[in-house]
């Protein structure tokens, strides 16, 4: 078989350079593509120190070697750069049929540099690449944007961009494509400010694999598997629109900025209640499941508000934060943010935050531009969106993202800014699902619920091993998780439809026969290529001055017993953090600091990163 | 024969909070039959219609998965039959 290694596109934006790159050999064979590669080639690019949000920044985009065939849910695309919100290594993965377009232009990695002395976008079609004048959609939203484009490009064209949010450098925008959003750790605020609106692609569908043949026979396997699987029935059915209704029994929906477990009147968000709100579904490319669930609302005051979502995350984060039961206020916005450029999470988790700041007298009416931000009430929170994104009165402090905003208030505020590494939690109470909270303590990027989901704690999963979600010893699983993760990444697969019955048996096998590496086929040399690329990222975050010192979950979790109402779980707290994380560095193979030991290093072939962090 | 079958959270607290519970029967089917006789509130949850599970209900046996022929599959005395309610959220 012939070697199938990726080719990488350069953008430089102060120059107006444009050139491409082959991917090396042995840079395929240690890293494999997608996460692998985008950690591989930031390490190797960035300068240590370097501002997120200056020239120098790097902004990465690529899918994986599987993109755009016809195998199922492996052609997402991520983004990986230096988060302005955390300073940390970012990496925020995106759906859509973006990253099977950006493979059928010929490419798995562009890597964007500098910035643009006026607002441009990137314009990638089959006889070349153009940087061009975005005068005329900057300040658009990403719909108007999207629309304009495929205008300006024709109908094979697909979009990545950014919307107000971005432009507005807001620490937590997102960049969109179709409705679906690279969401956490401000990727939106490093394309704006380099001035960069957008990337189009336009292509036609090709595909560029090392055995077609293999690959082909393979990838009917993993469709016959993934149609009759149960978790893909039921994904496809539901998306995640009903895991409410298990977080809530269990006690792990955070309500009132991580006070409670569980919502009063659940009921009334529950997914049955969004399933008579639902008017269509959305897909990925090359995935059945179409598990983005259209919201409709159709009376009331947010009457008109259309939305692919929102999902789990998202409809917890537009309830849970405020208690409110309004499903039709978390569709607006919902809206909102994919419209304005903005991640859900970060959004509400600052909204959650301002709401306990207001109870407790920390923040007052004149200091909200006359909100009344009061528990159950939606409407402020609606308004709050929009002012987040255009950076307007209060708006302007909560874009910064809560670590920033408690700073900047002070008088205590900290002690209500739910966050790891700057990153707001996501929507998984980590008191009653420990090892997820142990997932946000150590994750690269921070408090991510996909970095390595505890599937164990939450649904009960059995592999590697069962675990007691109330118990601090799982240190193993939670490694387990994110080095699976890690190495599916490299994919890029789905985080749902890896667990549809094919990916242990037939991912490595895809990978061969898309790469021509034959190793790729063996189980074990994939779990070595996830922990080499877990350990690069948290080398870059050494060099970036990270340590055991920011692996901790906010003060509440340690401190303040969680209230659960009706289900198991009341007064739980996160008390041995200090064993957890001694465990977890060992089983790691780092010091007691966090930091890789070189003798770690070495033996996953990181020699390079030796000088580079030995110094911390 | 005694066979041991461990509940998903989401399924405990209609199971009296247990996290696991020993039932008879010769297959998986039998032994989440008598699981449901026992707690009745649970039948909803095991079965969307005679012998079928609902989706995102995986089962293993010893730790292995025992997809697609779930309900049909043999058990012994001391096996032990997991049960994961595996939707994912995100």
């Amino acid at each position: 078989m012939a070697s199938n290694t990726g080719k990488l596109l350069r953008v430089n934006l102060s120059s107006g350079k444009v050139s491409t790159e082959s991917v090396p050999e042995s840079v395929a064979a240690d890293y494999i593509g997608g996460r692998g590669y985008g950690v591989r080639y930031l390490y190797q690019e960035l300068t240590p120190g370097t501002d997120p949000l200056g020239e120098e920044n790097k902004l990465l985009m690529l899918n994986g070697p599987l993109a755009g065939t016809m195998a199922q849910a492996v052609s997402r695309w991520m983004v990986c750069t230096k988060s302005p919100l955390t300073g940390a290594f970012a990496r925020s993965v995106c759906g859509a049929d973006f990253g099977a377009w950006l493979k059928f232009a010929g490419y798995e990695i562009i890597i964007v540099e500098g910035k643009a002395e006026k607002p441009v976008y990137v314009h990638l079609a089959p006889d070349g690449c153009q940087i061009l004048d975005a005068g005329e959609i900057w300040g658009k939203d990403t719909k108007e944007t999207q629309a304009w484009l495929d205008k300006q490009h024709g109908k094979n064209t697909r979009t990545a961009c950014i919307g107000p949010a971005g432009e507005n450098l807001v620490k937590y925008a997102a960049i969109v494509s179709d409705r679906r959003t690279a969401g956490r750790c401000g990727t939106g605020a490093v394309m704006g400010s380099k001035n960069l609106k957008a990337i189009a692609v336009t292509a036609q569908r090709r595909t560029q694999l090392a055995d077609p043949e293999a690959y082909d026979k393979l990838a009917r396997e993993q469709v016959n598997i993934i149609r009759n699987n149960p978790g893909f029935q039921n994904h496809k059915e539901w998306g995640t629109t009903a895991t409410q209704d298990v977080t809530n029994a269990i006690g792990i929906y955070p309500v009132r900025n991580f006070r409670y477990g569980q919502q009063t009147d659940y009921e009334k968000i529950a997914g049955e209640q969004y399933r008579k709100l639902r008017t269509g579904d959305m897909g990925c490319y090359s995935c059945p499941a179409r598990c983005g669930k259209v919201h409709t609302v159709t009376s009331g005051i947010y009457a008109g508000a259309h939305s692919e979502g929102p999902e789990y995350e998202s409809i917890w984060v537009f309830t849970g934060p405020i208690e409110s039961n309004s499903i039709e206020a978390s569709i607006a916005a919902d809206q909102l943010c994919d419209d304005l450029g903005l991640d859900t999470i970060s959004t509400g988790g600052c909204i959650g935050f301002a709401y306990e700041l207001y109870e407790k007298g920390l923040l007052k009416k004149s200091d909200t531009d006359g909100l009344e931000l009061l528990y159950g009430r939606h409407e402020p929170m609606v308004a709050l969106v929009k002012k987040i994104a255009r950076r307007e009165g209060i708006g302007n402090l909560l874009a910064e993202g809560t670590m920033r905003a408690a700073a900047s208030i002070g008088k205590g505020a900290e002690a209500y800014a739910m966050h790891v590494k700057g990153l707001e939690l996501p929507a998984y109470e980590p008191r009653g699902a420990k090892s997820q909270g142990y997932n946000y303590v150590t994750a690269s990027v921070g408090a991510s619920h996909c970095y390595g989901y505890a599937a164990q704690d939450i649904f009960g999963a059995p592999f590697p091993r069962p675990t007691d979600r109330f118990s601090e010893e799982n240190a193993d699983v939670v490694i387990f998780n994110q080095d699976g993760t890690a190495s599916r990444e490299t994919g890029i697969v789905c985080g749902f439809a890896g667990g549809w019955g094919w990916a242990a048996d037939l991912f490595g096998k895809l990978l061969a026969s898309a790469r021509g590496i034959d190793s790729f086929a063996d189980n074990d040399y994939l779990d070595r290529v996830g922990e080499r690329i877990f350990n690069l990222e948290r080398a870059f975050n050494v060099r970036e001055g990270f340590n055991r010192k920011q692996d901790t979950l906010p003060g509440r979790m340690l401190t303040e017993p969680l209230h659960t109402r009706k289900a198991p779980g009341e007064g739980q707290i996160v008390s041995h953090q200090e064993e957890f994380l001694d465990k977890y560095y060992q089983l790691r193979g780092w010091t007691k600091e966090g930091i890789p030991t070189p003798e770690k290093l070495k033996e996953l072939g990181l020699d390079f990163v030796l000088g580079d962090i030995t110094a911390h | 024969m005694s066979i041991e079958v461990s509940i998903p959270p989401f399924l405990q607290p209609l199971a009296d909070n247990l996290k696991r519970v020993e039932v008879t029967g010769n297959t998986v089917g039998e032994c989440l039959e008598a699981l449901a006789k026992k707690y009745p509130r649970l039948k909803a949850r095991l079965f969307v219609k005679m012998g079928k599970l609902p989706g995102g209900m995986n089962i293993y046996v010893n730790g292995e998965s025992v997809y697609p022929d779930a309900v049909a599959r043999q058990v012994r005395d001391g096996d032990k039959i997991h049960l994961a309610y595996l939707i994912f959220g995100g």
